[in-house]
């Protein structure tokens, strides 16, 4: 019987069980989607409602080698300041100066942690404060304590430059005052210049002019005066045999000055009533319109010689061939890399950056000149050795691991590296 | 007087000018040095525009040969003055006559294609210039020309198919790879010894002129 | 081309007919040419002293001359080159030129000797096989050839021995790896200029005459 009554006793549980189970699931199911949907909106409104995390360690420091008108400053962002889903929209600095107004100096994107402040003055002193912002809140940082910027007189981070500038310098100018003293010094023949006086020559045999075609820069480039250091000989060789010099620019103070410069060489060659200002004449600024110009100067003159010296750009090639095809000797030379090719497949001689710089030395043959050769040789010598000793340095360094080689490589290495 | 001055002015201005670049307070002279050159170079216009004017005008009287042109010159250059100074065409005296009116016109329809025209006259004589080059006088002559060639030749379908038959270890020698290579090595061995040489160059020649050693152009009776 | 006003279309022939003066000149010098060229310079040269007037004169002085004083000295300096025109007292124009060499020597000396002299200098020390042993046997000889050609090269440049015996063997390696350079600048130029004929001629058979669509 009992099991029977209990077989029959426990039939209600099981039917209880059976719609009670669902009814828990049920339940539970409500419960957890109630607290669910009771979470979700926590979560919103504990976003909406937690402060916005202000920047932290702000500095503001003297920013170094100025002249006392920078501050740096240097903050760590707000911890809200995450890339992608950061609530940080921006920063915004805010300057006070002499504990006056604050006063908003700049608005940077999240992420940036340093701001250079520029245009201050040495006799003020500034405080800063960051404010992070974010769509729903702002942050603000903590007030700086108050800086004023100093001034620096030397850079001194460029040491390494002032040193090169006075070993580099110094070379020359020891140079140049042991030939002042009479001491002989060798300077290798340069084709190139050689050639300048036979070129004057055959124009005086041919009875032609020559032309000068000093490059399309202005008298702010090094090129255009080293051509008008050249000019200066080839001036005063034109006035002795007495030929014709013919001299478009494309520039009027370039104009200005190869003018005095071919009356110094008519002086100085003891001629100067036969120099003229015609010798000299503005065509134009406009780079091609030049070019057409001296284009049609060498097909209707025929010089017998032309000079291509100074800063030449894509007409290099133009007047090349131009030249070339008027049968002139011609000799050109340029600092320019992307144009030497062209004047070396079209021109008789030509000199390779730095043999433009060295020409009017070589050619006026003084020398105090020719020293001033000599101590940029020691120069090429600096420069020779460091890049044998760091280049054996540094692959010594990296084939046996010493760290005293990697250490003496990149003490070379600074000594060449100019940073801001 | 007429001898020193000059000197001295180019002296100090050249010492000065080393100076902006190491010590901050003397830094923004730099700047203005280049600022000052800016307004020369308008004044010495007078003289350059002045003696366009005049070599023209003088043609044209003396009748020189090809006076014709002289006058084509000098009517451009008078009705460009005129155009871009009195803002001929423009809307307002405040408007941008690089944008409108009879000087903008100009600079568009005859200024700007005669640029092009000329620039792109460089392939004609790049030509030229190739065979040239190409016909290689000496050894270092032979050297450029097969550089130059590998470089042609890597730039354009045709060294592709001449070489993309190697095997995969000998890919290097393959001509549009090779090309690279040389941009990459041999190229900037040469840019890089060039650079140094043209950088102690001017140190150089830059101390001769401050230092007054050459003056050529200061004419000779300043020193 | 349809869509062209008549001063337009006349803008068109005008760029067309002094485009074709200036491709005369390949065939030989020729009134046309002349023609061309005197329109180019006389155009050009106008266009450029209004373009300084207003931009160095107007913008960079006259608009700021009452505040900064030292405009002025540029402007005096620039009025000194002007005397040259007056000529007992041109020599004054020499003392403007004076300024203009010294500056231009100062700002380029230190500005070549760090861009160019320095930063090729600490550019070429590096390890032969790469940071670490990362080099390919194509990047060991490429780097050995940039510090053997940098060295020869400068090598080449100095003046103070004369090219024989090893030195002189040395610079002539240094001559060829320049040649090479210079072979590798005019393929590269060459490549770059026909791409601007090629615009040109789009220019007369699409803009002038119609023909490329």
């Amino acid at each position: 019987m009992s099991p029977r009554r209990s077989t029959t006793g426990a039939r209600p549980p099981v039917l209880c069980s059976c719609l009670l189970i669902p009814l828990v699931f049920f339940f539970l199911f409500l419960t957890n989607s109630a607290s669910l949907a009771q979470g979700e909106t926590e979560v919103v409104d504990t976003t909406a409602t937690t402060p916005l995390a202000p920047v932290t360690s702000l500095l503001a420091q003297d920013f170094k080698y100025d002249d006392g008108d920078k501050l740096m400053l240097t903050w760590v962002p707000s911890i809200d300041d995450i890339p992608v889903t950061g609530r940080v929209t921006a920063y915004e600095v805010y300057q006070i100066c002499n504990n006056g107004e604050p006063h908003r100096i700049a608005e940077l994107l999240p992420e940036v942690s340093t701001f250079r402040v520029e245009e201050l003055h040495r006799d003020s002193s500034y405080q800063f404060y960051v404010l992070a912002l974010a769509e729903d809140a702002s942050a603000q940082s903590v007030v700086t304590a108050a800086i004023t910027p100093e001034q620096e007189w030397l850079k001194w981070n460029w040491l390494n430059l002032m040193v090169m500038t006075i070993v580099v310098c110094g070379a020359v100018m020891v140079f140049i005052k042991t030939a002042t003293k009479g001491r002989k010094l060798f300077v290798r023949k340069i084709a190139g210049l050689e050639a300048v006086d036979e070129a004057i020559g055959r124009a005086t045999e041919m009875g032609r002019p020559i032309l000068y075609i000093p490059g399309i820069n202005d008298m702010d480039d090094v090129q255009t005066l080293a051509s008008l250091t050249i000019l200066g000989h080839v001036a005063e060789q034109v006035a002795n045999y007495d030929i014709k010099i013919r001299m478009p620019v494309a520039r009027s103070l370039v104009m200005t000055a190869a003018r005095e410069t071919i009356k110094a060489g008519y002086q100085t060659a003891g001629r100067p009533d036969a120099y003229t200002d015609d010798m000299v004449s503005y065509i134009t600024d406009e780079q091609f319109g030049y070019v057409a110009a001296v284009n049609g100067i060498m097909v209707r003159e025929k010089p017998a010689t032309v000079f291509l010296l100074g800063a030449f750009f894509a007409e290099s090639l133009i007047l090349a061939e131009t030249g070339n095809s008027v049968g002139a000797i011609q000799i050109a030379g340029t600092a320019r890399p992307a144009q030497l090719p062209f004047f070396i497949a079209a021109c008789d001689f030509t000199l390779i950056g730095e043999e433009l710089f060295a020409a009017s030395a070589y050619l006026s043959d003084e020398p105090k000149a020719l020293g001033s050769l000599k101590g940029q040789d020691v120069g090429k010598g600096i420069a020779m050795a460091a890049i044998i000793i760091g280049v054996t340095l540094t692959t010594l360094a990296t084939l046996t691991g010493a760290e005293w080689m990697s250490s003496a490589t990149e003490l070379i290495r600074s000594w060449f590296v100019v940073t801001d | 007087m007429r001898r020193e001055i000059p000197l001295i002015i180019t002296i100090s201005v050249g010492f000065l000018a080393i100076l902006s670049f190491f010590s901050p307070p003397f830094e923004p002279l730099g700047e203005d040095f280049t600022l000052f050159f800016d307004i020369i170079a308008v004044f010495a216009f007078f003289l350059g525009g002045g003696n366009l004017m005049r070599v023209h005008i003088d043609k044209l009287i003396k009748r020189k040969k090809d006076w014709g042109f002289s006058i084509v010159t000098l009517v451009g250059f008078l009705v460009m003055l005129v155009a871009g100074l009195g803002k001929i065409g423009a809307e307002s005296i405040t408007s941008d006559i690089t944008r409108e009116g009879l000087f903008s016109t100009l600079y568009y329809n005859v200024h700007l294609p005669l640029g092009s025209t000329m620039y792109a006259l460089l392939a004609f004589f790049v030509a030229s210039a190739s065979y040239r080059a190409f016909r290689a006088k000496n050894r270092e002559a032979t050297v450029l020309l097969i550089a130059a060639f590998i470089i042609l030749l890597g730039s354009t379908p045709i060294g592709q198919m001449l070489t993309n038959w190697m095997p995969e270890g000998m890919s290097i020698l393959e001509i549009p790879n090779l090309a690279v290579w040389i941009m990459s090595s041999p190229n900037l061995a040469g840019q890089r010894a060039i650079m140094i040489g043209i950088g102690l160059g001017v140190v150089s020649m830059s101390l001769r002129l401050i230092l007054g050693i050459e003056r050529t152009y200061l004419g000779k009776d300043s020193g | 081309m349809e869509h062209l006003t008549f001063w337009g279309h006349f803008g068109v022939w005008v760029a067309a007919f002094l485009t074709l003066g200036i491709y005369s000149f390949l065939y030989r010098d020729n009134p046309w040419y002349k023609f061309t060229e005197a329109v180019f310079i006389g155009i050009s040269a106008g266009y450029w002293v209004v373009v300084l007037f207003f931009d160095n004169f107007y913008g960079k002085f006259w608009v700021g001359r009452g505040e900064e004083p030292m405009l002025w000295i540029g402007a005096i300096l620039g009025l000194m080159m002007l005397m040259r025109l007056v000529p007992k007292i041109g020599w004054i124009a020499r003392w403007p030129l004076a300024f203009i060499v010294g500056a231009t020597s100062g700002l380029w000396m230190m500005n070549y000797l760090t861009s160019n002299a320095m930063s090729q200098v600490q550019s070429t020390i590096m390890p032969l096989f790469g940071e670490g042993f990362g080099a390919s046997f194509g990047e060991i000889i490429g780097n050995l050839i940039i510090i053997v050609g940098t060295f020869t090269g400068l090598i080449y440049f100095f003046f103070s021995k004369e090219h024989k015996g090893a030195f002189g063997a040395t610079a002539r390696v240094g001559i060829w790896g320049l040649m090479i350079t210079f072979g590798a600048m005019f393929g590269y130029t060459v490549m770059s200029r026909m791409s601007l004929l090629i615009g040109r001629v789009d220019f007369i058979f699409r803009d002038w005459l119609g023909l490329i669509q």
